[in-house]
């Protein structure tokens, strides 16, 4: 099954052998190519290319083109404050000293909608067939505070009659994005509301409902499949939301996933999530990512109508093994369970002899991986090691060792090995995760030669 | 005799004009201006505060309460006569530079100020030596920051560092919180006290002033 069909079967509600993976890839994408936040914000042709790197490097089954929940309000009037590490926030608010309802529906060729969407068509073109595609809008009532500020949470006990006109005019707009973004080839919209968790169960009912529901049937009727995004606390809307009927919704680390999952198991909607952001994919190691994917698989009662994504946006600066990490975890399961195992075991001892580095006949080029069969970047890691024997011949060594076999554990603690996959040129570390283009490792083996 | 019990009700109900209504009765019959306040609006936040926490109650709910409240605060402020205004402690509270989302912030005031803690709002995308040029002018205890992005948590480092440079770091608490920000977080930059929600804030800050 390619990545697509996987994705597409659990959000048709059927039952696979193995768990699709979603990384949430948004400005973070860019960092892959040595591109700023704002770049793949605002420059296609960078985007395009930094979104063609996350599909090689973390091998996803899904995979988002923008995580920017700025789009529209931008058009919209909204101010936005510009970041090179992250995504654009929003800094006034036109409808903050107004109870005027705004008339205006952005169209396709307004703000970066276009941007958006040419990326959304290229990456149709590359990827598509192999890989479902996440175009996401902001859901309306975060777009509504957007417009309106923080007043808006007043106005739901003050002012409850316009709050639910601002709503049905952010659905609208709503509508209409996920129309461009849907004809644009989009096989999933993403209806990204975070605010949607602070919020009691009671305004769920009162105002939301309505405004998702006819944006998820809006989705339906054309076609696509839809997801519910929230972060924060949302534990006590998850029903709520399963009764406004997208097809999965996704949750932060916030939500404990496999009480959550009890309840959308009852609505039969799919759930995503949650592997934490800070503590674990920006913070933790290689083995931290793997260790919480495995644990949070197992934390769930049956792995039918789930998918494993990040909590929500990953952060711009996310070590790229972690990422790499987790998708490990969730494509290869058991052979992590075996690797964190074994990497947890004090018992294993290196029996091997680490060769003397300040004396080799010809420079030793050490490939570290995960496993250059299953995982992506370790695939090409070991292909540019390759490449290189190939070109220098008998003049170097090369060799691989996979994390699959526990005395290459124990090879990796000894020679202090943090992140996989590595390249290490007679004992040193020259290259970790991100594969280096060859004519750079060229000059560096040609150095030690 | 003044209904503590039925103001607080009221207030969490955020019925503002029942709430002043009843504060002005509430004087009218020779009840301490301070007793009304600690009795009936404190303790009413005190409660909002610990539903937040297990959320039985949202944000629209603590702000509605928080609104009821300062309408009662309008009647009880002017009758109250100096040795009522006894200050607990100072808190000079901010979201971090580059960071613009206050609704946590403005949440862990509502809660610093119903524990009777005076509060110092700097907003947000506030330097970190805004706040410790305010936490030094005020003679504050505690300084409070907030933050939600990733990126932007790591400015509450440099205001470990800037209280540090000013000689002030032994005086004051420095708090920190919000979305990403852990309690390793806070540990490895320094931070004395991490708190995962408004209400736990707020106790943790009173703590602090009254130690």
């Amino acid at each position: 099954m390619t990545g697509k069909e996987k994705v597409l079967a659990v959000l048709n509600k059927e039952k696979i052998a193995s768990i699709p993976w979603l990384p949430f890839a948004g400005v973070h994408s860019g960092r892959l190519k040595g591109y700023t936040a704002r770049e793949v914000s605002t420059d296609a042709a960078k985007l395009i290319e930094s979104l063609r790197e996350v599909n090689k490097l973390y091998k996803p089954d899904g995979q988002p083109i923008m995580f920017d929940l700025q789009i529209e309000a931008e058009i919209l009037g909204c101010e936005l404050l510009w970041s090179e590490d992250a995504p654009p926030t929003v800094s006034t608010h036109p409808l903050s000293d107004t109870a005027d309802i705004p008339e205006h529906i952005p169209a396709v060729n307004e703000g970066r909608i276009p941007l958006a969407i040419e990326a959304m068509k290229a990456m149709k073109g590359e990827i598509g067939d192999t890989t479902a595609l996440y175009g996401l809008i902001t859901g309306p009532f975060t777009l509504a505070s957007h417009l309106r500020g923080t007043n808006i949470f007043m106005d739901m006990i003050m002012n409850p009659s316009y709050v639910t006109e601002l709503l049905g005019y952010c659905t609208k707009v709503a509508k209409a994005v996920s129309t461009f973004y849907i004809e644009a080839g989009m096989d999933v919209i993403a209806v990204v509301d975070p605010l949607v968790s602070q919020i009691s169960p009671d305004h769920f009912g009162e105002f939301m409902d309505k405004p998702f529901a006819e944006v998820f049937d809006l989705i339906r009727a054309a076609g696509a499949k839809s997801s519910f995004f929230v972060c924060g606390n949302a534990s006590a809307n998850i029903a709520p939301m399963c009764k406004t009927r997208p097809d999965s919704i996704s949750v932060d680390e916030n939500v404990n996933l496999a009480t959550a999952k009890k309840i959308t198991d009852e609505y039969n909607v799919v759930i995503g999530g949650n592997i934490p952001l800070t503590s674990v994919m920006l913070f933790g190691t290689q083995q931290d990512n793997m260790k919480n994917t495995v644990d949070l698989i197992d934390s769930v009662d049956n792995t039918d109508l789930l998918i494993i994504a990040p909590g929500c946006d990953m952060p711009y600066a996310t070590p790229v093994e972690n990422t790499i990490g987790v998708q490990q975890a969730v494509h290869q399961t058991e052979q992590i369970r075996e690797m964190v195992k074994n990497y947890e075991g004090t018992e294993i001892e290196f029996e091997g002899e680490l060769p003397d580095y300040n004396n080799l006949e010809k420079p030793f080029i050490e490939v570290f991986t995960l496993d250059s069969i299953t995982c992506a970047a370790c695939t090409y890691m070991k292909a540019s090691a390759v490449d290189i024997k190939e070109h220098f011949g008998d003049k170097i060594d090369m060799i691989e060792y996979k994390y699959t076999d526990p005395q290459n554990i124990a090879r990796c603690k000894v020679m202090e090995v943090k992140q996989l996959p590595s390249i290490y040129i007679n004992g040193e570390l020259k290259y970790s995760s991100i594969i280096p283009n060859r004519s750079e490792f060229i000059a560096v083996v040609e150095k030690c030669l | 005799m003044a209904d503590f019990e039925k103001i607080s009700e009221l207030m969490q109900k955020g019925k503002a004009d029942e709430v002043k209504q009843l504060c002005a009765e509430a004087l009218e019959e020779g009840v301490a201006p301070k007793d009304v306040l600690d009795m009936a609006l404190l303790a009413a936040m005190n409660i909002v505060g610990v539903k937040f926490k297990n959320n039985e109650v949202f944000v629209p709910e603590v702000l509605i309460a928080a609104r009821a409240m300062n309408f009662g605060l309008e009647i009880l402020k002017p009758a109250m006569v100096d040795d009522d205004i006894e200050e607990i402690g100072k808190v000079v509270i901010g979201t971090v530079k580059g960071d613009l989302h206050d609704i946590g912030k403005n949440l862990v005031k509502i809660m610093f100020e119903g524990k009777g803690l005076t509060v110092i709002d700097l907003g947000a995308d506030v330097s970190a030596e805004k706040y410790v040029e305010a936490a030094s002018n005020e003679n504050a205890n505690v300084i409070a920051c907030s933050a939600l992005l990733t990126t932007t948590m790591t400015q509450m480092e440099a205001i470990v560092k800037a209280a540090e440079d000013a000689g002030i770091r032994d005086k004051v608490t420095i708090m920190v919180g919000g979305a990403p920000v852990t309690q390793k977080f806070c540990d490895s930059i320094g931070a004395d006290i991490y708190a995962a929600d408004a209400a736990t804030a707020s106790e943790k800050a009173l703590e602090v002033c009254t130690k």
